[in-house]
């Protein structure tokens, strides 16, 4: 059983609202001290895919990155996590890439792997929040798509996908090979590494590929996403002011507190 | 671009504000480029949702039924809201922003050959050109995307749309679509679905909403949030760091990772304000907030704030709000 999971390199999403800042010429954020890590729904999809690794007793797991130099590091984290494999696709030699572009590498890629069995994204990435890359290589690839997953398991010839819906779960059975997305979920919090995985993932070395290696021309990759014109980022001004309710007491704020919920018509 | 498209996938019982919500976002963005709004039903949907479309806005209503529609499956839906949207020559698409219209956007928009964007929340429309705003970074900015060039997939994000007021008697050409869909398309199956058990409403629907954080310290804190939501006929939530730490299910999360709200009271008790929480309660009508921490940031999206200990304020609130019912006579 071969899987694959895809996953993104982002700004940490922790960083406090106070210090987040974007310039606002290059159209995106200043990364200043944020720590760079994976994208949380990526982490929780390589969890899933560890554990019905492990649930088989056996498979390969490749973990495979389209970014920068620095992304060596979250394909490092993938392989502590004990991933078996990791392969990172040089960005840089694909300025300006839309999500058909980034949808394309990944496909790429994974023709050129041994055929994967399942292929894991995070729901959506935890920066620009597209959660469009998975349905798009599901369809670059001519496979089908399931998303939202939480859990997965095997059942002969068939996955077995536990599924958050809006009103509740769904379990889905899907027949490999197949794209899921994963979000997050009390059942696949992703691991932490031990020490010694840590060691020997610092050691290891993460094969790069670019156009020569997948075949690809850079000029092509795109796909209509690149048309869209990006006019601005900016931070969004909260307008509310905030009455502070106050008092002598408890009772006093609670009482006043009371009242302002009747005058919201809430009471 | 004229060719406005609202995609509608049945569902038992009548038309649901998500519908709607896809439905008054359409005929915006369709008034906007001078153009004209489409429902496409996928799937044997009830008779009323014919004239529930019209009364929202549209001006053709098309139902695309098969058998292969009868539950929701990805291929079977994607093929057939392709063809549908093939036949009215769609240009902007508006997918429903529920679980199923967002795995369906990617998909559809891979075959029809168009950009795509989600968890919009504006979308208008001028002069041949669409102008979207999608935040990013967990809510702590937001972006402007502009689309000249058809076709272009869209999904709202829940409870982002005001939905429009309802036109009662507004008619609308309603037509069928007849499509030919091979079953073998189809390569999964739902084959068990479980509702969540929530005490109150669905937190989507809730109009009264009562959220612990981090802050409670822990689950016994969440009692206390139990016995007001009960008294005020409100549903419990809670941010990420309470469900992280196992404290309440994980189903009860508001967020970028748990649930889109809108109540019309969000109270928010010992919850920070992290901008990945701030996500899931940008549709309440009034925030309060109860925290000790007077630097906390959710009082500045509050319109209102008590700094306090929440063990003490929380139940001298429910005594507050006993005392000022006896006195209302309720």
């Amino acid at each position: 059983m071969h899987l694959v999971v895809c996953l993104k390199q982002i700004m940490d999403p922790e960083l406090p609202p106070g210090d987040f800042r974007v310039d606002a010429q290059k159209k995106e954020a200043v990364r200043g001290s944020a720590n760079l890590v994976i994208s949380v729904f990526d982490e929780n999809a390589l969890e899933v895919a560890l554990q019905l690794r492990d649930a088989a007793g056996g498979g390969k797991i490749t973990a495979l990155c389209v970014g920068p130099e620095s992304a060596v590091d979250a394909l490092r984290k993938a392989i502590s996590m004990r991933a078996d494999e990791a392969i990172r696709i040089r960005e840089e030699e694909f300025p300006a890439l839309d999500a058909y572009g980034t949808a394309r590498l990944l496909a790429a890629a994974l023709r050129k792997l041994e055929p994967a069995d399942l292929v894991f994204c995070g729901r959506e990435a935890g920066d620009w929040h597209g959660a469009i890359v998975g349905g798009l290589l599901a369809g670059e690839l001519q496979r089908p798509f399931v998303s939202l997953m939480a859990g997965a398991q095997r059942a002969g010839d068939l996955f077995v996908l536990r599924r958050q819906t809006d009103e509740g779960w769904e379990t889905v059975e899907c027949a490999g090979p197949a794209v899921i997305s994963v979000t997050n979920d009390d059942a696949n919090q992703p691991r932490i590494p031990k020490v010694k995985d840590n060691m020997m993932a610092f050691r290891r070395q993460i094969p790069a590929w670019g156009a020569a290696e997948l075949g690809i021309n850079a000029a092509e990759i795109n796909g209509p996403n690149a048309a869209l014109e990006f006019a601005s980022l900016g931070i969004p001004k909260s307008e509310r002011q905030c009455q502070v309710i106050g008092g002598e007491s408890v009772e006093e704020k609670a009482a006043r507190l009371a009242q302002k919920l009747a005058d919201l018509h809430v009471l | 671009m004229k060719n406005v498209v609202a995609l509608l996938i049945a569902a038992p019982g009548g038309l649901r504000r998500t519908e709607a919500e896809v439905l008054s976002a359409g005929r915006r963005l369709a008034d906007g480029l001078g153009g004209t709004l489409a429902a496409v039903i996928l799937g044997a949907a009830e008779t009323s949702w014919d004239g529930d479309a019209a009364a929202y806005g549209a001006d053709r209503v098309v139902r695309v039924e098969h058998a292969g529609l009868a539950e929701y499956q990805t291929e079977m839906m994607v093929e057939a809201a392709r063809r549908a949207c093939a036949a009215l020559q769609a240009e902007v698409c508006l997918a429903p922003s529920s679980t199923y219209g967002l795995e369906m956007a990617p998909v559809l928009a891979q075959k029809l050959g168009a950009a795509v964007v989600t968890d919009v929340i504006a979308a208008s429309g001028e002069a041949g050109q669409v102008k979207i705003t999608k935040p990013v970074y967990g809510g702590k900015a937001n972006s402007e995307l502009i689309a000249r060039k058809a076709p272009l997939v869209l999904v709202m994000r829940a409870r982002s749309v005001a939905v429009l007021e309802r036109k009662a008697g507004a008619a609308a050409e309603t037509s069928k679509l007849d499509v030919q869909l091979d079953a073998g398309l189809a390569k999964s199956r739902i084959v068990e679905r479980k509702q969540e058990a929530s005490a109150g409403a669905r937190l989507e629907d809730a109009r009264i909403i009562i959220s612990g954080g981090r802050g409670l310290g822990g689950p016994d804190g969440f009692k206390l949030l139990v016995e007001l939501a009960g008294l005020l006929g409100g549903t419990v939530g809670a941010s990420r760091a309470a469900c992280d730490q196992g404290w309440v299910p994980a189903s009860w999360q508001i967020g970028q990772t748990g649930k889109k709200v809108a109540p019309d009271l969000y109270l928010a008790v010992g919850i920070s304000g992290a901008s990945q929480h701030l996500v899931g309660i940008s549709g309440a009508k009034h925030i309060v907030a109860v925290n000790k921490d007077e630097k906390a940031p959710i009082f500045e999206t509050s319109e209102a704030g008590v700094v306090e200990d929440y063990r003490t304020m929380i139940p001298a609130l429910i005594e507050a709000v006993k005392k000022h019912r006896a006195a209302q006579g309720k």
